[in-house]
């Protein structure tokens, strides 16, 4: 923790960012670690890692209100790493925009200025799902489509709209979302099951091929609406069928927008 | 407030008789915002037409809506009606009853009901509709034809004389193609070099005409009247500017014995050589696989013997890079080879040999000069089978197509031999005789009553050698399906036409569509056979299916045509139903965020980055701009666009969306 500290201290005084952005103490007990905007070294004091540390911070690179604070040091886990590709693969963060601190479990503080450099450090990591998750997939892919139905309209019977999930995710970052467009209405405002499903339902969409499964939606979500099976379906679905990866690379085709002749589906022929 | 026309047509009965109109035209006239519904019996028709233009004027429409056909039938008539009549043609929009409704049900009430819903969406539609410019587009008055076969050459002769520049692109060293393969052509036995040649000489000497030959295509980009095409230009491994075509090194060359593609593999080449002697250009090519120099790193001989020191062993690859406003596919077609016929032996017995091979036999340039001596042992065969349909028609072989050209030369061929031998005998087996075509049936005719051709109807099972005899099993259907077998001395067999093995590649590479054959499809296939789907891309020849010469060269200048037309004026009015891309006012400026997803997405390259600066030049913002020349209006980006940021004009989300709306709130009030 210390180390970390001391980088965003040096970083601080010596003005090669303007800002670091961080994980702190939240307030009341047992209270999990909410992000700190570090922005003179003297408050780097505030600054912690821990397992409570999950959050991804890339989503604050993306509202521009952080953004006019100048060049921010992120401290970034595997998901906020792979963010920050994703994100430059969608022309949304240029190179030398950011510097990654990469954290580990073990509170190793590793500078990333490049994104190159994040690549590299990308590519040595296990992105694939984890056990636990492999088997709740499962669970829930082998459910048949009227129980999935069944499913997912008891869970989004609880959906209130309050959009949580979208102001969590960083790859949420247009500045006007579809549900906001009202000529014409597509997605209908009030939370009743037609519009929780269809928000939902797109919400996901938007994200095939582009989520990096770090979670934060599931967990902003107050009503406790397991979205991560969907985006964690739609992840795998694009692994198998296009063999692609997001947030593995500053430059990537878009599994949904490109077509490539040796894909291994087949149907377009 | 909307003031909407609505005109119902009948199409003679094609609509009325399963639709009540009158019904129809009254129910229109009841939706909110329509203020005339009428029905007439041909509203294409001058007066129908007058009907629809004196309502805008009288009742001062805003908005016109057209229930009758097809849109791609009779849109462009009605919108120049409205147009006239001095309303936007774009205000202008057809309810299609005839093929979405009239057509395919039977006549009753739940018709009648369809055809009021799809008035009412596009009345929903039209009162989102707004008022559109046409797009304006510069044309390169340049033709592109990739192929140089016959229908290539007279495409590209017919472009060129109608005063257009044409760049002929063509894979082999000579243009000139299967054409000029050939030894006499049906129905009128003349010679087919006699005929080809000249024109060849003509394309040499045409100053409109470049030609590339041993050149192939790389890239196609662009759009109708501004394709950018790169052109390799394969190494001939010489200086085109020096060679004189003397033909000395090709004679000095030691090695020689190399199997000529031109001679469908009877006769042999020089690696260094020119294909046949009428070649264009007449200059040699180095078999760079096959050359002794570029196996083993020496010899040199063309080199020493060059008068004019021409060889050059060091040349790479050129690529060519040209703007061009049109293309004709060109690329011609080839024949089904190698272990296709197991059962026939073909490419296991020496004599069995295919359509191509026998043309190079009989003909007088070919390996033996046009005499009739079969591969083996150099022998005059003394009877020989025929057999048609070897491969087409079968769709156990996965051809069930006709390929159209053998009936007729497999006459000729076997009228060729025996004129050749007079003493021979011919065999034909065949499934049926078509012969539709000027003067065809009359030749087939004579090889059977004249030169004493037997045709038997019935398939060939097997063939097998027997004591240096080729011992042909087959049966004689109109005999009772009687087994036969005959002892030949050769078999002829009229392989299937099929595409060219490359021509899947070059139509995704070009972006036009192609059949489950790969030959390449027409935009429609009666009433345009040489257009394809992608507009300024057109076809003419075997590329498309199997053909004969006339029809290849008719279809050729049909295609000339075509470019021509297109290259007769400066500019090229397009439909503004494009893409746009949102822009607003600051400090957002546009909603889109510039992921550019769209970019990735497009097919036709038509979506750039704009930078959207201030007025100190330092950058706000990139976002996605649609170039309006070279969208299609696809919307494939529409539907990729998460903020919902890009449109197309003419089917934007509010019409869209109104449509919809307007089929879900059947009989409630309009929105």
């Amino acid at each position: 923790m210390e180390t970390l500290r001391n980088k965003a201290r040096e970083l601080l005084a010596s003005k090669t960012v303007q800002m670091v952005i961080g994980y702190g103490r939240g307030s009341g007990e047992a209270a999990p670690a909410r992000a700190v905007f570090i922005r003179a070294a003297a408050e780097a004091e505030s600054l912690i890692f821990d397992a409570s540390c999950q959050q991804n911070l890339a989503v604050y690179l993306m509202k521009p209100e952080v953004r006019q604070l100048g060049k921010a040091a992120l401290v970034a886990t595997p998901s906020a790493l792979r963010t920050i590709l994703q994100l430059a693969a969608e022309n949304q963060v240029k190179d030398h925009d950011l510097l990654a601190l990469a954290v580990d479990a073990q509170g190793e503080v590793t500078p990333l200025a490049t994104l190159q450099t994040i690549e590299a450090h990308v590519a040595a990591l296990d992105c694939n799902l984890s056990a636990g998750e492999k088997t709740e997939l499962q669970k829930y892919v082998a459910l048949d489509p009227e129980q999935r139905r069944q499913f997912w309209q008891e869970e989004f019977a609880r959906c209130l709209k309050c959009y949580a999930c979208r102001g969590a995710c960083p790859l949420c970052y247009c500045s006007r979302c579809t549900v906001e467009c009202n000529q014409p209405q597509w997605i209908p405002v009030p939370a009743h099951d037609l519009g929780n499903l269809e928000w939902n339902v797109m919400r996901a969409m938007h994200l095939a091929g582009r989520c990096v499964n770090c979670g934060d939606c599931s967990r902003a979500c107050p009503v406790g609406i397991p979205l991560y099976l969907l985006n964690q379906r739609l992840l795998s679905e694009v692994l198998a069928n296009f063999n692609f990866r997001s947030g593995m690379a500053a430059k990537a085709d878009n599994a949904m927008s490109t077509f490539k002749p040796d894909d291994p589906e087949d149907f377009i022929r | 407030m909307a003031r909407i026309g609505v005109f119902i047509c009948h199409c003679g009965e094609n609509i009325s008789a399963t639709v009540d109109v009158a019904k129809v035209a009254a129910a229109a006239a009841k939706i909110p915002g329509v203020v005339h519904s009428v029905d007439y019996k041909y509203m294409c028709s001058d007066p129908g037409q007058q009907m629809v233009s004196s309502a805008i004027k009288e009742k001062n429409l805003t908005g016109v809506v057209v229930a009758a056909c097809s849109p791609r039938m009779h849109e462009p008539t009605f919108r120049r009606a409205c147009a006239e009549a001095g309303l936007n043609p774009f205000l202008c929009e057809m309810a299609n009853i005839r093929e979405h409704c009239s057509w395919v049900h039977e006549k009753g009430e739940a018709t009648t009901n369809k055809a009021i819903d799809i008035v009412r969406t596009l009345v929903a539609k039209v009162k989102k509709n707004k008022a559109l410019l046409p797009i304006k587009v510069p044309v390169t008055k340049t033709a592109l034809v990739l192929g140089g076969g016959i229908a290539g050459i007279q495409a590209s002769l017919d472009i060129a004389n109608s005063g257009h520049k044409v760049i002929l692109v063509e894979k082999e060293p000579s243009i000139g193609g299967h054409m000029s393969q050939l030894s006499e052509t049906f129905p009128t036995l003349d010679c087919s070099q006699c005929i080809l040649t000249p024109r060849m000489v003509e394309v040499a000497q045409n100053p409109n005409i470049t030609l590339y030959s041993y050149a192939e295509l790389e890239s196609l980009e662009g759009f109708i009247g501004n394709f950018k095409a790169r052109i390799r230009k394969k190494a001939r491994s010489l200086d085109e500017k020096l060679c004189t075509g003397c033909g000395l090194c090709c004679q000095k060359c030691p090695t020689k014995k190399i199997a000529s593609d031109f001679d469908a593999g009877l006769g042999m080449r020089p690696a260094i050589y020119v294909p046949f002697p009428q070649a264009v250009p007449n200059k040699p090519v180095i078999d760079r696989e096959h050359c002794t120099y570029y196996l083993k790193g020496k010899c040199r001989l063309c080199e020493k013997v060059c008068p004019t020191q021409a060889i050059r062993f060091d040349q790479a690859d050129e690529i060519v890079e040209v703007e061009v406003g049109a293309v004709v596919m060109a690329t011609g077609f080839d024949i089904k080879h190698g272990d296709f016929f197991p059962e026939y032996g073909y490419g296991n017995y020496r004599d069995v040999i295919d359509g191509l091979q026998f043309e190079r036999m009989a003909s007088a340039s070919g390996p033996t000069l046009g005499e009739m001596r079969r591969p083996s042992d150099g022998k005059v065969p003394e009877i020989v089978v025929f057999i048609a349909c070897a491969g087409s028609r079968d769709p156990a072989k996965g051809i069930e197509y006709c390929s159209k050209i053998c009936c007729m030369y497999t006459a000729k061929h076997a009228m060729l031999y025996r004129h050749k031998v007079h003493h021979g005998k011919p065999y034909v087996f065949y499934m049926d005789i078509r012969a539709g075509g000027k003067m065809y049936e009359e030749f087939v005719r004579r090889a059977i009553e004249e030169d004493g051709v037997q045709y038997i109807r019935g398939r060939v099972s097997r063939i097998y050698e027997r004591g240096g005899k080729l011992i042909v099993k087959g049966a004689d259907t109109l005999l009772g399906a009687r087994p036969m077998e005959i002892e030949a001395d050769m078999v002829v067999l009229a392989t299937a036409g099929v595409a060219n093995p490359g021509a899947e590649a070059l139509a995704q590479k070009v972006h036009i569509s192609y059949d489950s054959h790969h030959f390449y499809s027409e935009a429609h296939p009666k009433l345009r056979p040489v257009e394809t789907n992608t507009a300024g891309i057109f076809l003419a020849g075997a590329c498309q299916a199997p053909k004969d010469i006339p029809e290849s060269v008719a279809q050729a200048s049909g295609a000339a045509a075509k470019v021509a037309a297109l290259f007769s004026q400066d500019e090229l009015i397009r439909e503004p139903l494009i893409a746009v891309v949102d822009r607003q006012a600051p400090p957002l400026y546009s909603t889109c965020v510039g992921c550019f997803l769209c970019q990735t997405s497009c097919p036709y390259q038509a979506i750039e980055k704009e930078e959207i600066r201030g007025r100190d030049g330092q950058l706000i913002k990139t976002v996605a701009k649609v170039n309006p020349g070279l969208c299609q209006g696809c919307g494939t980006c529409v539907a990729l666009c998460r903020s919902k940021s890009i449109d197309i004009q003419g089917f934007s989300h509010e019409q869209v969306y109104a449509e919809v709306l307007a089929l879900l709130n059947r009989g409630e009030s309009d929105v």
